[in-house]
């Protein structure tokens, strides 16, 4: 694939991918094709182990296709995934799983019929290839998993009885069960009001402190900007900027994408009169 | 609540009572068949038909049972299962009568060859979901038979053909109770299977894989593996009711090995007793398939229709049937199981809760 398309900004030397540090996932012109259509197209990217990634772009950048990508649930259509070296394209999604990458829906998919501790148990009992765990061992999993994420005092109670941002509270017990090296949340803050994103925050912050690497798909902007390291823009299928969250945020190309063309001249414009910028 | 509560585990212990009783006198009342108990003038509680029904009601326990491994547990609705069953009596069926194997010896490969069927044509069968997944299964049900009827070798039907398949008469004596009991342990069997399968890893799986299967995969759920093993279990068990039937009812052809109505019959009895639940399926075959024997005028208590001749009766037994599961599905969508076990009682309130659920 064309390998030189989108060139990585220079990074800082206070991120962790300085210096030699291998990138624990590595994305190599990945490309997904839907028909004619390329909701991925190239995307070449380096997480490093302990990072928090956080990727943004307008609806139909194929943030979610990259995920799906990643965890399995497609097929690439071009390109090379690698996971702490080793290639991982092409790899069903459960193997994937339980090499360590976890993983959300953007549309929460709880097992309906059970409660909030059984779903986390799922992801205790299945997510990782250490010794095979008996249902018992996962339900102590499941029980510290869920105090970690707030859900404790749920943890009885049947998903339907569970409020939607308890829901995602939820959505991410479950993918933290399965002990992931790599956390993949898609959208987890969205639909959710500024108490609910502050204690969202603070649950991602908490996985992240236990030593899981977080790559993150948002489009609550003070998420990005509050806990990523690192920000990469997507649009149409393509990277369009990376780098630190404020500066990319204020990168023009990437207002363009988000707002149009207009706005991004008339920011511009003022930006110029009052001489900042 | 409180109250509710108390009611409930009331009901829970009248059901118990009065089910373990019906247990016990079934279970017992083949005893009085034996000699001895004939000689010391014991009345006779089991009579030819009472076998007959009986071990009806047990072999479709045992497919009930199997079918919730895959319908009820995995959430696969399997429309073809009596392909199993088949391949199990004619697996028995062909190793007693053309191979001389003694029954006993010939049981045991009647599940092995129907999960290793299961497990071949599940591999490409439960990449389909939903509709189409039973279609294609019921597909499989009917190509099964007949495929058996039609295979010829050597110019001969391999498998009897449009004729059937006589097995020779066994030497076994008190051959009803013999038969009765054997059914019996295969559904003991069945029920302790999905019993332990409801506990385990693997059971925790398939639920998983019901719920959202997307979801089950990227937790670390070997979906594949998962629904061909259900699926080769759930085959497995149907398979070893099928090789008990060879040799109970002697003869098999594509009529009585492959009955398409079977299919039908099994998931309605998981239906209406509650599928994925450890003894919903029992009860449902059991109360269905007194229900069938009834309306069909073979049990002693008999009734008559009014206005139905004899001749329209079959078809208006059916309707009734038809109306009843109509209803069941409706008014109690989790199965009788669900107020026998005293978990919800079955009331008014019950029935108009649950249309509203299932009307959704």
């Amino acid at each position: 694939m064309n390998e030189s398309s989108s060139p990585h900004r220079p990074l800082q030397a206070d991120l962790p991918l300085a210096g030699e540090v291998k990138p624990q996932l590595e994305l190599l012109g990945v490309t997904k094709r839907f028909g004619g259509v390329a909701a991925v197209d190239g995307v070449n990217l380096r997480v490093g182990k302990g990072e928090i990634l956080g990727i943004i772009g307008p609806n139909g950048a194929g943030k979610t296709t990259l995920l799906n990508c990643i965890s399995g649930v497609f097929r690439l259509d071009g390109g090379d995934i690698r996971w702490e070296g080793a290639s991982i394209a092409g790899m069903a999604p459960h193997r994937v799983a339980r090499l360590g990458i976890g993983r959300t829906f953007q549309i929460v998919r709880p097992f309906g019929s059970m409660t909030a501790r059984e779903n986390a148990a799922i992801g205790a009992l299945f997510g990782s290839s250490d010794a095979r765990k008996g249902p018992k061992e996962a339900f102590e999993i499941a029980d510290q998993v869920l105090e970690l994420v707030g859900l404790k005092a749920k943890a009885g109670r049947p998903v339907a009885a569970l409020t939607i941002p308890d829901r995602k509270r939820l959505e991410v017990a479950r993918a933290v069960a399965t002990r992931p090296h790599l956390l993949l949340l898609d959208e987890v803050m969205a639909g959710l009001n500024n108490v609910e994103i502050d204690e969202a925050l603070d649950m991602v912050r908490t996985v992240h402190a236990t030593g899981v690497t977080v790559l993150l798909i948002e489009h609550v902007m003070r998420v990005i900007v509050g806990i990523c390291d690192r920000a990469i823009v997507l649009e149409s299928g393509r990277v369009l900027a990376e780098g630190e969250p404020e500066v990319v945020l204020r990168d023009e190309r990437v207002i363009q994408a988000y707002l149009g063309e207009r706005y991004a001249k008339r920011l511009r414009a003022s930006g110029d009169e009052d001489g900042t910028n | 609540m409180i109250a509710t509560l108390d009611s409930n585990r009331r009901w829970r212990r009248a059901f118990l009572i009065v089910g373990g009783i019906i247990a016990a006198y079934a279970l017992l009342a083949p005893l009085t068949s034996l000699d001895a108990a004939v000689s010391a003038n014991v009345p006779l509680l089991a009579d030819r038909l009472w076998f007959r029904i009986a071990t009806y009601i047990a072999m479709f326990i045992v497919m009930a049972t199997g079918w919730n491994i895959i319908g009820g547990i995995t959430g696969y609705a399997a429309f073809g299962n009596v392909a199993f069953f088949g391949i199990g009596a004619y697996t028995t069926g062909m190793l007693i009568a053309k191979a001389k194997w003694p029954f006993l010896a010939a049981l045991p490969f009647a599940p092995v060859v129907a999960a290793l069927f299961a497990a071949l044509v599940g591999l490409p069968l439960l990449r389909l979901r939903g509709h189409y997944f039973a279609v294609a299964s019921l597909g499989v049900g009917v190509a099964v038979g007949e495929l058996v009827q039609n295979i010829d070798y050597g110019g001969q039907p391999l498998f009897g053909g449009a004729s059937g398949l006589f097995l020779p008469i066994d030497s076994i004596a008190n051959r009803g109770l013999f038969f009765f009991y054997l059914m019996v342990a295969a559904a003991a069997i069945s029920i302790a299977v999905t019993w332990w399968v409801l506990r385990s890893r693997f059971g925790y799986g398939l639920i998983a894989i019901r719920e959202n299967e997307e979801a089950a995969a990227v937790l670390g759920v070997n979906t594949t593996a998962y629904k061909v093993a259900a699926f080769a279990l759930a085959a497995a068990l149907t398979g070893l009711a099928g090789g008990i039937f060879s040799q109970w009812n002697v003869f098999i052809n594509q009529d009585n090995a492959f009955p398409i109505e079977y299919n039908v019959q099994m998931i309605l009895m998981a239906l209406l007793g509650g599928t994925g639940t450890v003894f919903g399926p029992a009860a449902g075959a059991i109360l269905l398939q007194l229900l069938i024997q009834f309306l069909g005028g073979t049990l002693p208590i008999s009734f008559d229709l009014p206005f139905v001749s004899e001749t329209a009766r079959p078809i208006v037994a059916q309707i009734i049937l038809g109306l009843l599961l109509v209803g069941v599905v409706i008014f109690v969508p989790r199965g009788v199981i669900d107020f026998f076990g005293g978990r919800s009682r079955l009331s008014l309130s019950y029935l108009r809760r649950s249309l509203r659920e299932t009307s959704l």
